[in-house]
């Protein structure tokens, strides 16, 4: 038979009944689409944890008040004890501190909830806070109590209506006080693209806005000899000088505070990279996780598609015994199926993988992030259509292996 | 006069062991070119399957067969097919028609599967089908058309090969009487012609039509 009658063949019988290949590909679409969207969400998933902590130098080293009933003291570190430790310890470069408080925050008519955080040039400086537009405030500000705002892109996107540059030089009111904006940062970005909300939780800086510290602490409650409330949650971040001096500087830090406050154990010293390690854990488990479920997924669709196709398949054994019986050879039969079942599975590939397109829509109504990826589409496609191309073969290898008389008999 | 169909000694049993059973035993069957042959028996004798095993859709278990000068012991799948397509002409009682093809595409199939062009494959097909009185209904499907219609088109996919052996299995099986009469002067007429045919049928009316009678019984052909 020539090639393109074979062609043609395929042709009439998809399209003499378009609604069972719709049937027919149902599982491949479906299949396809379930693997494109359990792939996206662990990539989106991946790529949160790496946003949050991209910002984190490796060679930073958190103070954080310690939580849990171990801690008896309510000693504190102050402000200015703690940033004279570049001072006197050798592998300590530089220490930022900062400090939060939730407040509404409003440019005329339009406020919205948020965190604010005090900090001073140093904990800028480390965790790579950069101005899009306008500039940072300085130490010098901070110590002249200016009322200055940063604010963090989704913040400036919400409050100025996506007129980001307009602002600048702007006021903005945080607990009732106003401030004039000085800078806008950076985006952060990340997977979510440019929200056009603010998460009043949200640890992303696009999500913040930022002042200057000793203006913060004004508005923190309780405020002790140290100008350092118990209440406030007041943390710091330190600079090694290079990698290598992270583990000697968190030493150094853990004795400085020792001996400044009289116990160690108040504060907990961290440095980024177990931060990150088990951030990187989670996600891993994470991982782990959707590879399990996208492991059944794909069982199931597999399954789904194989009962289908070989179904579809078998009941046309009689057809393949009146092409045996009028001569066609094997060959002839095989071409034809294999023809059909990869037209069928990569019409329900492309069309699943189109669906796909609307995942991050459908997605947006929900908390589940969505990250769409080449390796996914790649994925979902490639299983789905050989598992169909190999369902819709083998049973037509099998049909076409029987004598022509067991084949027209069948049913 | 040459020999179309040379059968000696054929044996075919189905099953095995206990359940094993003994469908020919030992059938001997010559048909020369141009006749016309029908094949005469109750159900359960074997006959169906001695057609089976004529039109090379059924294996022999013992025994030889040549068919138009080949001898097909021990021959490849490919060959097979091969005979079935330009030595054998097949019509079933239950016309096996394609069902999502039109009855032209059914007729062309035996040339495209011999390599024809479409061209010429739709030439002959149409003139087959306009011989069997089918011209202008070409575009129908097996189920658009009766029953005396649809075996009319298997006919035609039967003849369109110029095939020198047409094998009926009780053609007018499925048909009423005057269809099948229809379908059974259409046979003597391409007898007359010079078309070897051999009919399968339990119905000995039907076989008095024939030229020559085969009777079987019990897997066994009686003497005539």
């Amino acid at each position: 038979m020539r090639p393109v009658e074979i062609l043609r063949s395929v042709f009439l019988s998809v399209t003499s009944n378009k609604f069972r290949v719709f049937l027919t590909s149902l599982g491949i679409i479906i299949g396809t689409f379930t693997i494109i969207l359990v792939v996206g969400i662990g990539k989106a998933g991946e790529a949160q944890v790496a946003d949050q902590y991209s910002r984190l130098s490796v060679e930073s080293i958190t103070i954080a008040r310690a939580r849990g009933s171990g801690v008896t003291t309510t000693a504190v570190l102050s402000k200015d004890e703690a940033l004279a430790m570049p001072e006197s310890l050798q592998n300590v470069e530089s220490v930022g501190v900062s400090t939060r408080i939730s407040s509404e925050i409003a440019a005329g008519a339009i406020s919205t909830a948020v965190t604010i955080q005090g900090i001073n040039e140093a904990y800028a400086d480390i965790t790579h806070l950069e101005p899009l537009y306008g500039t940072l405030f300085t130490d010098e500000d901070s110590l002249m109590r200016s009322r200055y705002a940063v604010l963090g892109y989704n913040v400036a996107n919400y409050l100025f209506d996506g007129d980001i540059e307009a602002a600048i030089d702007q006021t903005v009111l945080i607990k009732g006080a106003s401030f004039t904006v000085v800078g806008v940062l950076d985006r952060i970005g990340g997977s979510g693209g440019i929200s056009t909300s603010v998460s009043a939780d949200s640890t992303s800086a696009d999500d913040m806005a930022f002042i200057p510290y000793d203006v913060a602490i004004k508005y923190t409650s309780g405020t002790t000899r140290s100008g350092v409330s118990s209440a406030a949650q007041v943390s710091f971040v330190a600079l090694a000088n290079d990698i290598d001096s992270v583990k000697p500087a968190i030493t150094e830090i853990q004795e400085y505070i020792e001996d400044t406050i009289g116990s160690a154990d108040v504060y907990s010293v961290t440095d980024a990279g177990s931060v990150l390690e088990s951030a990187q854990a989670t996600a891993r488990t994470m991982s782990a996780l959707l590879i399990a479920v996208a492991i059944i997924v794909l069982l199931v669709s597999g399954i789904g598609i194989m009962n289908v196709l070989m179904v579809a398949v078998q009941e046309r054994t009689r057809e393949i015994g009146i092409l045996k019986s009028i001569g066609a050879a094997r060959p002839v039969i095989l071409a034809e199926f294999l023809l059909e079942a990869t037209f069928i599975s990569a019409f329900g590939g492309l069309l699943g993988a189109g669906l796909s397109a609307i995942a991050p829509w459908a997605l947006s109504f929900t908390d589940i992030s969505f990250m769409p990826s080449v390796d996914g589409i790649l994925l979902g496609i490639g299983f789905s259509v050989i598992t169909g191309i190999i369902s819709g073969f083998y049973p037509a290898v099998k049909a076409s292996g029987l004598k022509p008389i067991d084949a027209l008999n069948y049913e | 006069m040459s020999t179309i169909i040379e059968m000696k000694d054929i044996y075919k049993s189905y099953g095995r062991g206990e359940g094993k059973v003994d469908v020919l035993k030992g059938v001997s069957l010559t048909v020369e070119a141009g006749e016309f042959v029908a094949i005469l028996g109750p159900s359960g004798s074997g006959k169906s399957t001695l057609m089976n095993l004529i039109g090379l859709i059924d294996t022999i278990d013992s025994g030889t067969y040549t068919i138009d000068g080949v001898d097909i012991h021990n021959q490849s799948d490919r060959l097979y097919a091969r005979i079935r397509n330009r030595k054998i002409g097949f019509i079933f009682q239950k016309f096996n028609l394609i069902a999502k093809y039109n009855a032209l595409r059914n007729v062309e199939l035996p040339l495209l599967i011999q390599g024809e062009s479409s061209h010429s494959a739709k030439t002959r097909a149409l003139a087959t089908l306009e011989r069997v009185g089918l011209g202008d209904r070409w575009q129908h499907r097996p189920n658009q058309l009766s029953g005396g219609q649809q075996q009319r088109v298997a006919i035609a996919r039967a003849l369109v090969g110029n095939c020198p052996l047409i094998l009926a299995d009780e053609p007018t099986g499925a048909l009423d009487s005057k269809t099948g009469q229809e379908i059974l002067k259409f046979f003597q007429d391409l007898n007359a012609e010079g078309k070897t045919i051999v009919m399968i049928t339990h119905d000995p009316h039907i076989a008095s039509q024939a030229k020559r009678i085969i009777r079987v019984e019990d897997g066994l052909i009686q003497p005539a």
